[in-house]
């Protein structure tokens, strides 16, 4: 019987209100998660590289149980119109956890009472806490674009945006500049959502002619900027001077396409992780790759057998718990996964320098 | 670094958790995983939504503890579906059927929206405690919603003493309840009673689940902090084993007093007023010594690091040390000990560490300043601190000369205070 709720032996990929507060932490806002307690202090302790360096304002609301019952969000309106008045962030953003989604919350209608108290802008985004980070990141991202995106913007040749970088997926921010500068060594202007970027800058969203999706996190946006502005999109992991170019040619093209998709479902190496990243690899590799579904993640009998099957296993440390086989494990740490455990080996895996086969090789 | 209030201008009905909060980096403080992960040879099963099963299963990971931890997430699909009981159910068959070894505990931990949903878990616990008679199943509670009534950490140190029964009783056994931490060299308490024959038993001195299932044979509970009133009341209802609250505190009439209270509970003698004596001019003498190194180098205090946060400021205070500053969320002591403040050091500035204010405020300290937690030492930005949480192994005379000599220490020498604050559950070795 198919089982993806249980796991004996794994961990979890961080959820959808991480995913929020990721993508928007240097844009100046104000992320307010809707919350008791616990959901916060998991993001900024496991999740966050830049919490302790940085004054990033995210805060939990504190729903209590009479709060809950009563449905008495005034408790929270009051509480961030206070807030936002001592601390005049550019904006403002409500997701929220499981309680707030099964009570049904009025995330729109509450934004828009604080944003008439205070004149801020309030992005309502409708996080529930049962998905992945993926769906997080990219509600954050579609409601910033859509409230603060130029859509007058010109084109401007050679523009593109990379999209789905946060350190969820990526950890340290030379992986958001090497991915920058392969493509501006392939001629390109690029734009980084959402890191080492200003707020003005990804305003101007619309001026690109192409959007690189580089994670899953990246996708919808992408999706949303195909469908209302016309924007192609190519999906792929810039890792590697061959990955580069060929994500660099598919957005010549000025078509929608994926360049990550030569994997052999059957292969015998197991790539497993965020699934642009596991995509690039596996073709890489000539490997299957293996990643977290947004609503289920892995599903643990799934997960466990094709790693017995496998030759080799390329994946976050953490996936070591429980496995089966004499498969060879290569640890590539992923934060999405295990947070900060594994943090100062993350590898700058973006860009021309990198090499999958010297990574492995390196560390057989 | 402003953001404070004058203890002067302020109500004893303070309390800071009020809604909207801040969670600074530093995290030494245990949660319900560090706690549970005590009980040895046990086993913890949380069943909740991704982002709640997100914090427990990375504190797990960074124990190093995966082996005793499984989990159950909660999808939308259940929630249509109203099939809680099911999913939870079938998963701890699940997990049980693929474990290595059989635990003899297993502690489930349902949350805050099975609370909402009216689930049923009670009876899914029955039908477990039927099918697995050789395990102890628990019911847990994830669920920070109901925290003004019934916190989860108060209630999970009720909860892992449920599984004691009724045992022939011992009239020279005692038990600790609620502590996270060994005792020894430096608590009066425990080594009072050691030296005056009582087996002391305490879940941080149990190797196996047998041997802490012995401590259902104690003729009394000790409690030192106010989390683990909940077992120590819990307890004497149901085994009929007294419960003997005492304080970790800096006032010396309640040391003795909570200590002769104790003794006469046990039948023992009660410390002899020479030696009570003599342990106060011990004390005396090093809080001089320590006093004299400091000199006028301030001090910041936390309330993560000792129970009575007040009361040792004002002990500080009166033993000529120079108090700067106080992190603390809520009043909770003696209204008394509070007004004694405003009176003696009205200047005493009062942090709350989960305010949003604190967010932005410039951290750090004009001039060398020593503090006593990690909340202090994040906030002032020193290295100097005493890194320690809810009073560590410290109790009476001894524990307040070892927090005199932790001082002292903090003083001389610099810590890595960045990599230290930010590790969760200080001093957990229970993985």
């Amino acid at each position: 019987m198919k089982d993806w709720h249980t796991h004996v032996f794994t961990s979890t990929y961080t959820a959808d209100v991480s995913g929020v507060c990721s993508m928007l932490y240097e844009l100046g806002g104000m992320t307010v998660l809707h919350d008791p307690s616990g959901c916060n202090s998991t993001y900024t302790t496991h999740d966050e590289p830049r919490w302790y360096d940085s004054k990033s304002l995210m805060f939990i609301s504190g729903l209590d149980e009479m709060t809950a019952v009563l449905g008495d969000d005034s408790v929270l309106i009051r509480d961030v119109v206070k807030a936002a008045e001592d601390l005049k962030p550019r904006f403002i953003t409500l997701c929220g956890a499981s309680i707030p989604h099964i009570i049904a919350f009025d995330y729109r209608g509450a934004a828009k009472l604080i944003e008439k108290e205070t004149g801020i802008p309030v992005l309502p985004v409708a996080t529930d806490g049962l998905r992945s980070y993926v769906s997080g990141c990219g509600l954050a991202m579609k409601a910033w674009i859509r409230r603060f995106g130029n859509k007058q913007a010109e084109k401007i040749p050679g523009r593109v945006n990379i999209l789905g970088v946060t350190p969820i997926d990526f950890s340290r921010s030379e992986n958001a500049e090497a991915m920058r500068r392969a493509f501006e060594e392939e001629g390109f202007s690029v734009r980084v959502f959402a890191m080492n970027e200003t707020f003005e800058a990804l305003q101007e969203v619309y001026q690109a002619e192409c959007n690189i999706v580089v994670s899953a996190a990246g996708r919808s946006p992408a999706q949303y900027l195909w469908k209302t502005a016309g924007i192609p999109y190519v999906e792929g992991l810039p890792s590697g001077r061959d990955m580069v170019r060929k994500i660099a040619d598919a957005v010549r093209t000025g078509k929608c396409t994926s360049v990550c998709q030569d994997y052999d479902p059957d292969g015998r190496t197991l790539v497993i992780g965020e699934e642009i990243f596991a995509c690039t690899l596996a073709s890489q590799l000539h490997g299957q790759p293996l990643w977290p579904d947004v609503d289920e993640g892995l599903d643990e009998d799934v997960l466990l057998e094709k790693m017995e099957q496998a030759d080799r296993i390329i994946a976050d440390p953490l996936f070591q718990y429980g496995r089966r086989g004499d498969a060879a494990f290569i640890p590539f740490p992923h934060e999405g996964y295990s947070g900060r455990i594994f943090r100062k080996d993350i590898p700058v895996f973006t860009g021309n320098e990198f090499d999958i086969e010297r990574y492995i090789r390196e560390r057989k | 670094m402003n953001g404070y209030q004058r203890i002067a201008d302020m109500t004893y009905a303070y309390n800071a958790d009020i809604g909207l909060s801040y969670s600074s980096p530093a995290r030494g403080v245990w949660n319900i995983v560090h706690i549970g992960t005590l009980v040895p040879q046990s086993h913890q099963i949380f069943v909740c939504p991704t982002s709640c099963l997100r914090g427990v299963v990375l504190t797990t990971a960074e124990l190093g503890a995966m082996d005793q931890m499984s989990t159950i997430t909660v999808g939308e699909d259940n929630i249509l579906e109203g099939d809680m009981e099911e999913a939870l159910y079938n998963g701890v068959v699940k997990i049980l059927s693929r474990l290595k070894e059989r635990p003899r505990m297993v502690m489930v931990f349902t949350s805050c929206i099975h609370h909402f949903l009216a689930v049923n878990y009670q009876r899914v616990y029955k039908i477990l405690r039927r099918e697995y008679p050789d395990i102890d199943f628990i019911d847990c509670y994830m669920d920070p919603i109901m925290r003004r009534t019934a916190p989860p950490d108060p209630t999970l140190r009720r909860q892992i003493t449920r599984v004691l029964r009724p045992l022939p009783k011992d009239e020279t056994s005692v038990n600790i309840i609620g502590n996270e931490f060994r005792t020894g060299e430096h608590s009066d308490l425990y080594m009072y009673l050691v030296n005056n024959g009582m087996t002391v038993r305490d879940i941080t001195r149990c190797d196996t689940y047998d041997e802490y299932l012995q401590m259902g044979s104690s003729i009394a509970n000790i409690t030192f902090h106010k989390p683990a009133a909940k077992a120590g009341k819990d307890l004497e209802a149901r085994l009929g084993q007294k419960w003997l609250p005492v304080r970790t505190t800096y006032d010396y009439d309640v040391i003795d007093a909570d200590m002769k209270r104790v003794c006469e509970a046990l039948g023992i003698p009660a410390p002899a007023e020479k030696t009570i004596q003599e342990e106060r001019r011990k004390t005396e003498e090093l809080a001089e010594e320590v006093r004299t190194l400091l000199g006028d180098t301030p001090l910041s205090v936390d309330y993560t690091a000792v129970d009575e946060p007040l009361m040792f400021t004002l002990w500080l205070h009166e033993h000529g040390f120079r108090v700067e500053s106080c992190f603390i969320e809520n009043f909770t002591e003696d209204k008394a000990v509070f007004e004694a403040l405003q009176k003696k050091l009205p200047d005493l500035k009062v942090y709350s560490s989960l305010n949003w204010n604190m967010r932005t405020v410039d951290r750090g300290h004009e001039g060398m300043i020593t503090a006593v937690g990690q909340k202090a030492a994040y906030f002032n930005d020193t290295n100097h601190f005493v890194d320690v949480v809810e009073s560590g192994d410290m109790y009476g005379y001894r524990g307040i000369r070892r927090m005199l000599e932790l001082i002292r220490e903090a003083y001389r020498n610099e810590k890595d205070m960045r990599s230290l604050v930010q590790v969760k559950g200080w001093g957990c070795h229970c993985g």
